[in-house]
């Protein structure tokens, strides 16, 4: 393989920035009065001052909790490199307490080298972490125990946030607990005797105001000036890029993003989508790629499920639709059968195939899941006697029908009558 | 050291197979699976390969490779989804065969678990291959999604640093098979199978999130689901792969993969002209479309002598009047043909009881399975007392032998008639009524006792002597009845209905179509629309 082209290199080089939080996170996180330096000072104070403490991030999913925290705790691993070790947990992986302990030791066993048995039970565990604890106190050191998910711990009985935190307040330990939540009233979770030994501290991720996101987006997308690319294609591609951002059309596509998404990482996903339809050849981009990632991103599945069906299914589709318009409040297969014959004898269509056929529609429509029983008991009765009920609604299947490639027009007048 | 819990199954043998001792040693164990299995394995082949491969998806090929990007690409996770038999998973196959990248596969079909799966996916990251001598064990036993993340890291960092040590080396252009660059890309094929899995939820939130919790960017996700991305979203909240869609193929994508791989193009394409317009308006999906098509195009072919000949305008005619009348049929059928019109030869088999006729709509009155005399009595008396109500027994069954219709001359009055359609209608949203197994019996005896008159005379007409007389057809078609219904259960013709608890006695069903028992009683020459209450 001989050297890549430029093309290449920079597409690498822009993906890469764009699946690594922390590069995206720290100009962000720049500013003093960010959620970056706040989480700092508290952590580096109970460091300092060799005491306990207890934090919460919350915001919606894709914020940048979890970034701005390795960001934090990256940098106090540098500063402080021998008095502090982190315990990372998740709530999805983690939340049944018996795995949550043994994860806990077995971490803490690999920091500080130690042997680890597979087979240790809960008590001895428990036992275990306890132990730890007050030796790391007793030696200055600060124990950080990442929570991830955190209102996933805070369901059954909560087991593992009552020992640490009462861990904490008991023990002679040195501990910092983080937790990190999407849910924005995780601490209301909590019950009482593990939220009285919370300190209720709370940081609020909130979105980026459009200049941070600006600023953001001229960060990743500009290549630096250096000599792994030639030096004509580095000025080209970023002057390209100040063409585009100060277009207007191109302002209008970012309102129209901002719209419906607020948060960083969904940025993160538009300007993925984009870059990667980028002009190998000519290897610069242009407004066309953002147009189309904009596009790409504003899916429809029931119009595309509807695009999908056949003819037949289209019809059995608007005779549900035109019994649910007579009032009929539950109807299945049978009823509608019979509006389908009352179709084919009124207006003489080319279009009347037999049941079982129909009931093969009818099964494609359900995997697709466009229509659906109406209720889940009912098992003894075969699928011909279920209720069922319509999943899309008119107005999409209006859409769907129009934009259909071959439906007949008397679909769209029964619809319409 | 760290102790090794090992996955050994215990295997319990019979005591015959104890006794028995293996001979011959395992024949020419294959070669342990080494870092180039990771990729496809054949030759790799090239991009218009797979472009004229798969006709009709080359926006969604190029989709694809662009997303996964030029190599060692770190890349978002991505879900393709679109309906059954699109193409998702052949398609990621081919482009990875084609972009030789290392790839483990896994589908969530045969890995109805997750432990199957999580092992699945940990065995061909350990290059691990389950044969005799290691008692066809996983090499790491994993039920649980934390386990799973911790040696999915472990196994993930071997890879990598092997790929990158291999891609060291040797840097050439020619597609020989090998494994290029340094990024493993994992694809879980069916993925909305997991629902319907115990914590699925859990599971799949897991998988969405799996990237976010690895943190290791030389690892690329592909799912492939069945379903549209909305039908996953939940209470618990993920970040959404980037989505890719496969739509249903258009006419004249079905043309072009059903012409592929013809003998004929010419005769083929005739072919389709002449059916393809009309099936595609019943269903648009390949494999339905395929067993169909590849029967009618054997009767299609049949008045030629030469398969090899294109036909012309004239002859492309002679041979659409030939299929017509097998066309409609064969819209209003499923997986089937039918054969009787040309079939000549057998005519001479026809037994004399079954009316036959020409024409193929008479054909589909016949019934098509064997059953006895009895059960198809059974059958019929089952649907009668699901549809009748049981009050009307007695008039019904009585000495006259069904209705008269004396009592239609009323004329019906608006407020009767509406009671009617609502009456009819919560009928169709009941469905079949459920009756005790007497009820059943009762009315078996009475049109079993009409039936035997007629059955009698027809027996006269055989050549057998029947020294009992008429008494032994009697007591055959009383015996064993209870065997036969629940012969008629295990058929799903009849089907348990809750219990009454005050009576105690068992309710039965009747699933049988109003098509199949009038083809029931066809056979048996039963006057069904006698018997049959209409409202």
């Amino acid at each position: 393989m001989g050297k890549e082209i430029p093309a290449e290199k920079s597409l690498n080089l822009i993906r890469g920035r764009l699946c690594d939080p922390s590069f995206i996170f720290r100009p962000l996180s720049a500013s003093s009065d960010s959620n970056y330096s706040k989480l700092k000072f508290i952590v580096s104070t109970s460091i300092t001052e060799g005491c306990n403490n207890s934090i919460l991030l919350l915001g919606p999913r894709g914020s940048g909790k979890a970034a701005v925290l390795d960001l934090v705790v990256g940098d106090l691993l540098e500063q402080f490199p021998d008095s502090v070790s982190v315990i990372r947990l998740n709530g999805l992986l983690h939340s049944d307490d018996n795995c949550a302990f043994k994860e806990i030791a077995r971490q803490l066993c690999m920091e500080h080298h130690l042997l680890f048995s597979k087979m240790a039970s809960f008590d001895e565990n428990s036992h275990f972490i306890i132990a730890m604890l007050r030796e790391c106190g007793l030696a200055h050191k600060t124990i950080i125990f990442v929570l991830d998910e955190f209102d996933m711990f805070a369901q059954g009985k909560q087991r593992l946030l009552y020992s640490l935190l009462d861990a904490m307040q008991s023990v002679t330990s040195q501990a910092v607990v983080i937790g990190i939540s999407s849910r924005l009233d995780a601490d209301q979770l909590l019950e009482k005797r593990v939220r009285s030994r919370f300190s209720h501290r709370k940081i609020l991720f909130l979105p980026p105001s459009r200049d941070e996101l600006d600023g953001l987006l001229e960060h990743l997308l500009s290549l630096p000036a250096d000599s792994s690319f030639p030096s004509g294609y580095v000025s080209r591609f970023n002057d390209k890029i100040k063409n585009i951002t100060s277009d207007r059309r191109f302002k209008d596509i970012l309102k129209t993003f901002f719209n419906a998404h607020s948060t960083v990482n969904s940025f993160l996903k538009f300007i993925f989508c984009a870059v990667s339809l980028m002009n190998l050849e000519s290897g610069l981009l242009s407004l066309e790629n953002f147009k189309a990632a904009l596009s790409s991103m504003q899916r429809q599945p029931k119009l595309e499920a509807v695009r999908d069906c056949s003819v037949l299914e289209l019809y059995l589709l608007v005779c549900m639709r035109r019994l649910e318009v007579k009032e009929q409040s539950s109807y299945n297969f049978i009823s509608v059968m019979k509006e389908y014959k009352a179709i084919h004898d009124s207006f003489q269509t080319s279009d009347y195939y037999a049941q079982n056929v129909c009931i093969r529609g009818f099964e494609h429509l359900r995997e697709r899941q466009v229509i659906c029983y109406a209720e889940n008991r009912g098992q003894s009765q075969t699928g011909e006697y279920r209720p069922m009920k319509l999943l899309i609604s008119a107005s999409e299947l209006h859409q769907g029908m129009r934009s259909h490639a071959c439906c007949p027009a008397i679909l769209l007048k029964l619809l319409d009558h | 050291m760290p102790k090794e819990e090992s996955s050994k199954v215990t295997r319990r043998s019979t005591r015959s197979s104890a006794s028995v001792t293996v001979e011959n040693p395992e024949p020419n164990v294959s070669h342990p699976p080494t870092i180039d299995d990771l990729t496809f394995g054949d030759e790799s082949i090239t991009l218009d390969a797979v472009l004229s491969d798969f006709p009709g998806r080359r926006s969604q090929i190029f989709d694809f490779i662009r997303l996964m990007g030029p190599l060692d690409c770190p890349t978002l996770p991505i879900m393709i989804y679109g309906g059954a038999s699109t193409g998702k998973t052949s398609v990621v196959l081919q482009v990875l065969r084609h972009l030789n990248r290392p790839f483990v596969y896994s589908s969530c079909r045969t890995c109805y678990n997750p432990r199957i799966l999580f092992e699945s996916i940990l065995n061909q990251l350990l290059l691990h291959r389950k044969c005799s001598s290691n008692g066809y064990s996983s090499a790491k036993r994993c039920d649980k999604p934390s386990d799973f993340v911790n040696l999915l890291r472990e196994a993930l960092s071997n890879v990598i640093k092997t790929l990158e040590s291999a891609s060291g080396i040797s840097r050439s252009d020619k597609p020989d098979g090998k494994p290029m660059g340094k990024m493993v890309y994992l694809i879980l094929d069916n993925v909305d199978l997991i629902r319907d899995w115990d914590k699925g939820t859990m599971i799949l939130q897991f998988l969405f999130s799996l990237d976010s919790v690895l943190k290791m960017p030389q690892l690329g996700i592909v799912l492939i689901s069945g379903l549209p991305p909305d039908v996953y979203y939940s209470n618990m909240g993920y970040t959404d792969p980037i989505p890719l869609f496969f739509p249903a193929y258009s006419e004249e994508d079905l043309r072009q993969i059903f012409l592929r791989n013809q003998a004929n193009p010419k005769l083929y394409s005739a072919f389709l002209d002449a059916v393809l317009r009309s099936f595609c308006r019943v269903t648009r999906r390949v494999e339905e479309l395929s067993t169909t098509f590849s029967s009618l195009f054997r009767k299609y072919c049949e008045p030629l002598d030469d398969l090899g000949i294109s036909p012309n305008e004239d002859m492309k005619r002679r041979l659409y009047s030939y299929l017509k009348p097998f066309i409609a049929p064969c819209l209003n059928d499923i997986f089937r043909v039918s054969s009787h019109p040309h079939d000549g030869e057998t005519r001479g088999e026809r037994r004399q009881k079954v009316s036959y006729s020409s024409e193929n709509r008479e054909e589909l009155k016949i019934l098509d399975f064997h059953m006895s005399t009895s059960a198809k009595y059974l059958l019929i008396a089952a649907f009668l007392a699901s549809r009748n109500p049981a009050t009307l027994d007695a008039s019904m069954f009585d000495s006259t032998g069904g209705m008269d219709n004396r009592r239609r001359k009323r004329k019906a009055s608006e407020k009767s008639m509406e009671k009617k359609e609502i009456a009819e209608q919560e009928a169709v949203m009941k469905g079949p009524g459920s009756f005790p197994l007497e009820r059943l019996l009762a009315i078996f005896q009475c049109i079993a006792s009409v039936g035997d008159s007629s059955f009698g005379e027809e027996n006269q007409g055989e050549e057998e002597e029947d020294p009992t007389g008429y008494d032994r057809e009697n007591n055959n078609l009383m015996s064993d009845i209870l065997l036969q219904v629940s012969s008629l259960c295990d058929a799903n013709f009849l089907i348990k209905s809750g219990s009454c608890p005050l009576e105690g006695s068992i309710r039965y069903r009747s699933m049988v179509s109003e098509d199949l028992a009038l083809k029931v009683a066809k056979s048996l020459s039963f006057p069904l629309a006698k018997y049959l209450y209409r409202r």
